[in-house]
């Protein structure tokens, strides 16, 4: 079943430096999988994800031959219908909690904003899903962060507590952009298996946006592998080894791995032909 | 944990680091103890808040030393640190985007240390340290907002290494990199340790990067070691603690190694 279908999307930048293309005919379709999508930073991986929800702002503009959630067409909507998709049906965890969390407010009460102001649900029972949901991602000490203000935590610890906010309204697709690069391997490993888990249980389809392709690998269904705005190679997760392209084997290798040699790692080959 | 007699150039001795806050005593670091070797690499690897970044801090005095002894070889740190210190010991920090003066050109930020420690020939030496990290000389006049964040990060190290110290403690030098910055930056930096002779102390939370980097490995949880490993322990998988165990299992580059 085709959750989300995505064809020939493009995003431009009109600037003054002349038109920036930084999407340059991306098509996909996405069920209730996961896919994954890599690249460098600039591949235009982000603002993929972000034009999914809308999310660009003038002077960008989004342009596709179709984009259509669960029969919605995402391009047609207006602002008050993809307010209403933004949070149940479509949520985005976004790169960096530094800056996508209020500094001003509370963690507890932007947990809870949501679940009052679009749910309607009492002041006892939002406290009780927010630290739910802080527990859901293996917060030690909800109770605590709840109280706290953003700067007051961690890097790893934002970035729980961004997944934990978005997974409150139980969305249908979630969009995450790099949801784990703040994180070490032990909490990386277990925010992944929460992610699996809803995917699982809640027939959710994830969009897994990052630069980490082993990661990806490991985590992914699919894996779309972009390079300058277009996709050079997509591929079934578990054919990662088998890759073909150039740029999909630079990324592999030029990851240190334990008890690998001391050689310099291998660079990453960039070939502008690719592009076209 | 000491080595036998040969003077280490590194010596951290039952190491304590004590905030309080809001009337709760947080326990950064507990009885810590370990030492390096000059042109040694170490390497300290644990998840977020066990306490790694904090032994780095306590070193050049960003943090506060509760209990236990900060040796530089051999002598006490003194308090502050002074000139001296930031001579021989510099410290590469996380966030590219946070460590650099956002209204300051490089050329700026690259000459301050010379200025504050009375340094001639400024404006050879920045040209010098542009080149050794692999930056055109080009960026000289620029902003930090008109680098990426790989670049930034080579002006990070730059400046660490204007005053040529011996010592340069790594914060998590690549975890705000993309992969394939992060191996242009790691072979930077083994470049610059070979040509030079640096010590390295350097924390991560991803072992694959602790073990291209470091001869030994302490690992770390809630504020206190757990084990320190050599690299060929590592690679073979003879950790003790089970702790140590399951942050080797976890790392992301497991699964390909079929």
């Amino acid at each position: 079943m085709t959750l989300l279908s995505v064809k020939n999307l493009r995003v431009t930048f009109d600037t003054e430096a002349g038109l920036v293309e930084a999407v340059r005919g991306v098509s996909f379709t996405l069920g209730r999988e996961r896919l994954g999508i890599v690249g460098e930073s600039g591949s235009g991986k982000t603002m993929t994800g972000r034009s999914v929800l809308r999310l660009i702002r003038p002077p960008g503009k989004i342009e596709a031959d179709e984009m259509t959630f669960n029969g919605v067409d995402l391009l047609g909507a207006s602002e008050k219908q993809m307010r209403a998709l933004r949070g149940p049906s479509i949520a985005m965890v976004m790169q960096d909690p530094k800056y996508s969390l209020n500094p001003v407010m509370r963690v507890g009460s932007q947990l809870m904003e949501g679940l009052r102001q679009r749910d309607r649900v009492s002041k006892l029972q939002a406290y009780a899903a927010a630290i739910a949901a802080l527990d859901a991602v293996q917060i030690r000490d909800p109770e605590r962060v709840m109280q706290a203000y953003p700067h007051e935590l961690s890097g790893g610890m934002g970035q729980r507590v961004m997944i934990a906010m978005m997974l409150i309204p139980n969305p249908d697709l979630l969009i995450a952009d790099e949801p784990t690069s703040a994180l070490d391997v032990t909490v990386q490993a277990e925010v992944l298996a929460i992610l699996d888990g809803l995917v699982k249980t809640r027939g959710m389809g994830l969009i897994f946006i990052s630069h980490d392709l082993r990661l990806v690998a490991r985590f992914c269904d699919r894996v779309l592998v972009m390079y300058k705005g277009k996709i050079v190679e997509e591929l079934a997760a578990r054919d990662l080894m088998q890759a073909k392209h150039p740029y999909t084997q630079g990324l592999l290798n030029c990851l240190p791995r334990i008890g690998g040699s001391r050689e310099p790692l291998p660079g990453l080959d960039r070939n502008a032909a690719w592009a076209n | 944990m000491r080595h036998g007699q040969t003077k280490m150039l590194i010596e951290v001795e039952n190491l304590s680091v004590t905030y309080h806050s809001n009337g709760r005593e947080v326990r950064a670091v507990e009885d810590v103890s370990l030492s390096v070797n000059a042109c040694e690499s170490f390497g300290l690897v644990g998840e977020s808040g066990s306490g790694k970044s904090t032994i780095l801090r306590a070193i050049c005095g960003l943090a506060p030393i509760s209990a236990g002894s900060i040796r530089i070889n051999g002598a006490a740190v003194t308090s502050p640190r002074g000139k001296p210190f930031s001579r021989r010991v510099q410290m590469v920090f996380q966030d590219p985007y946070a460590s650099l003066h956002p209204r300051h050109t490089i050329d700026r930020t690259l000459s301050e240390p010379l200025a504050i420690h009375g340094l001639p020939g400024t404006d050879q030496r920045i040209m010098q340290a542009l080149s050794d990290v692999g930056l055109p000389t080009s960026f000289r006049f620029r902003y930090p907002h008109q680098l990426s964040g790989g670049q930034r990060q080579r002006v990070a190290i730059a400046r660490a290494l204007m005053l040529e110290p011996e010592i340069l403690l790594l914060d998590e030098p690549t975890s705000a990199l993309d992969a394939s910055v992060q191996a242009e930056t790691l072979n930077l930096l083994s470049r610059l340790r070979a040509e030079r002779g640096l010590t390295f102390l350097m924390v991560s939370h991803d072992l694959a990067v602790i073990d291209h980097m470091c001869d030994r490995i302490l690992v770390m949880q809630n504020g206190r070691a757990v084990e320190e490993l050599s690299r060929e322990a590592l690679a073979s998988a003879q950790m003790k603690t089970d702790y140590a165990r399951s942050l080797f299992a976890a790392s992301a580059d497991r699964m390909l190694q079929t």
